[in-house]
């Protein structure tokens, strides 16, 4: 017998269907291994899938929303969900299905359903009933969005020590340039000859 | 921003405690501020709630804020301050959770 949570939060209601980890000692009322969840939003398709689709589908949602909110382009991308702004009320999601053949659905949702999916998620998050691994959520970061950090860093890393040292050795050499003056030595060597 | 003669720098705890209840408070007026979310979404429907809530704004806002700021002129102005409105209800309606207190610590630190 699976145990099924309901978390509800205006017109949006999350269900997480799944067992307690008995070999973990867990209570028989608690769910850590999630084989199904359901999210519902009233008068829009259902979305459902196993634990690897939930992470990165919470993760999409959290960060499409801090970047609305930080004011940078609200355009989110990945294998499974896409999220854009189509103006400053409705936001377009794309669900790509993993079964082959299946087209995407998509949905647009206003931003009363937005923060009222994102509250149903924190619901989930700090339920002391449903453990989601640490791992399940954080590796969910979008490849390009991942690649893109460590493109930058990496590249910074790369070109900044060689950049550096060929500036101090400009600088270095440029100032001795003031203590050495060939011009002059030329003239000593004359005159020591002419002696 | 405020219309006060005083100009008393925030204390830290008073910040955080100043975030504490307007946390709080977004968690209890949640469906208000998500009505008035949903209001601008279909104006056709429910302009009434979105003027409504965007009339008081303004009149609150001259009454307790220095109007001669120019930030506070742009929050005035019923052309431009759709999107800062829209940003700041998003923002607390982000923030009901029972973490909602650290989460709106963390935007207000990005502001």
């Amino acid at each position: 017998m699976q145990n099924k949570l309901s978390f509800h939060q205006s017109s949006v209601s999350l269900e997480i269907i799944g067992l307690p980890d008995y070999s973990n000692n867990e209570n028989k009322d608690q769910i850590s291994i999630i084989s199904q969840w359901k999210l519902t939003i009233i008068n829009k398709p259902l979305i459902e899938g196993k634990i690897e689709h939930l992470g990165p589908i919470m993760n999409a949602f959290y960060i499409y929303s801090n970047l609305l909110i930080k004011n940078e382009i609200p355009l989110y991308e990945s294998k499974l969900i896409d999220i854009k702004a189509d103006n400053l009320h409705i936001h377009n999601i794309v669900l790509k299905s993993t079964k082959p053949n299946v087209k995407p659905l998509i949905l647009k949702i206003g931003n009363s359903l937005l923060s009222d999916t994102i509250n149903c998620f924190d619901q989930l998050n700090e339920s002391p009933k449903v453990i989601i691994k640490k791992t399940d959520l954080s590796n969910n970061m979008t490849k390009k969005f991942r690649f893109g950090l460590n493109k930058k860093f990496k590249f910074l890393n790369f070109i900044m020590p060689p950049f550096i040292a060929i500036c101090s050795l400009i600088l270095f050499s440029s100032s001795f340039i003031y203590f050495y003056n060939p011009f002059e030595n030329i003239e000593k060597k004359e005159l020591i000859n002419s002696e | 921003m405020r219309k006060s003669y005083v100009n008393n720098t925030i204390k830290i705890n008073e910040f955080d405690a100043l975030i504490k209840i307007t946390a709080e408070m977004s968690r209890y007026l949640y469906p208000y501020i998500r009505e008035i979310l949903k209001s601008k979404e279909d104006l056709e429907e429910n302009s009434v709630i979105w003027n409504d809530f965007n009339k008081r704004f303004i009149e609150l806002i001259k009454e307790r804020f220095n109007i001669d700021s120019m930030k506070v002129k742009k929050l005035l102005n019923r052309a431009d301050n759709d999107e800062i409105i829209i940003k700041y209800l998003l923002t607390l309606s982000l923030c009901i959770s029972n973490q909602g207190y650290q989460k709106l610590k963390n935007f207000l630190y990005y502001f």
